[in-house]
């Protein structure tokens, strides 16, 4: 079974949670085993959001699993980043991991979007999705979904 | 037992915080400016017993006079810190075998 890594930035964005939800919902309709990692502010939502663990099974704290992360752990990286430090969180587990990867950049403000968006292009050949976006996932759903079916192609 | 970086901060008042809730690019150019040596690691990179977290080639500020080494240390949610702590020569000796030589 293909194996996908969903990694969580700061929980303070209200569209992260339900766009990982929704993540997950698509990876393992996709046939893919879906672990999300995230700081324990992130994982709490998550566990809020889906108490019975119906779409979120496999959940882990995210310095464990950069602690022990190795190339070829995963065959497909998730990231979303809305601030600076998820870029470089992104990048880190992109370097380790050197596999399909997409970026999900969401921000209100577009200059820090679009310094978000250049760093992930200069670092890494990732698929990037990113829109302006804060309250609202609509627009990061649709492109998501877009950027998941070109890589089932 | 190894030395881990994450432990040290927790316990000990021998380090330095040159900047905190930085953005990486701010804290890597303030390692060059403030470090008499530097040398480049991959992203991922295992120092101190922790995965150093940025954007690659990271910067890591060595000073052999003053025993030191300063790095970023990123949180997700603080942003990235630049810190300075002592490590002895023998730490300082395995961390310059990491350096990618851009």
């Amino acid at each position: 079974m293909k194996k996908a890594l969903i990694l969580l930035g700061c929980p303070e964005a209200p569209s992260q949670t339900p766009m990982a939800v929704y993540s997950v919902y698509k990876l393992t309709s996709l046939g893919y085993q879906v672990t999300v990692a995230s700081t324990p502010s992130a994982l709490k939502l998550l566990e809020v959001s889906d108490p019975q663990e119906f779409y979120v099974k496999n959940k882990i704290d995210i310095e464990s699993c950069l602690e022990n992360l190795e190339e070829g752990s995963f065959d497909l990286l998730v990231g979303f980043v809305h601030k600076d430090a998820a870029v470089s969180y992104f990048v880190t587990f992109y370097s380790i991991l050197n596999t399909t990867s997409i970026a999900v950049v969401f921000e209100r403000d577009s200059e820090a979007l679009e310094n978000y968006v250049e760093s992930i292009e200069q670092s890494t050949e990732a698929t990037i999705v990113s829109a302006r976006a804060y309250h609202n996932p609509t627009p990061l759903r649709v492109k998501f979904d877009r950027a998941l079916k070109k890589l089932e192609d | 037992m190894s030395f881990c970086l994450d432990t040290y901060l927790q316990e000990s008042e021998n380090y330095e915080i040159l900047i905190s809730r930085a953005g990486f690019k701010e804290c890597k150019q303030l390692i060059e400016k403030h470090a008499p040596e530097i040398i480049h690691v991959k992203a991922g990179e295992k120092i101190l017993g922790v995965r150093i977290i940025g954007i690659p080639p990271i910067a890591i500020g060595i000073d052999e006079n003053k025993g030191t080494i300063t790095l970023p240390y990123t949180k997700p949610c603080y942003g990235t810190s630049v810190v300075e702590l002592p490590v002895d020569k023998e730490e300082i000796d395995n961390i310059k075998a990491l350096d990618i030589k851009e």
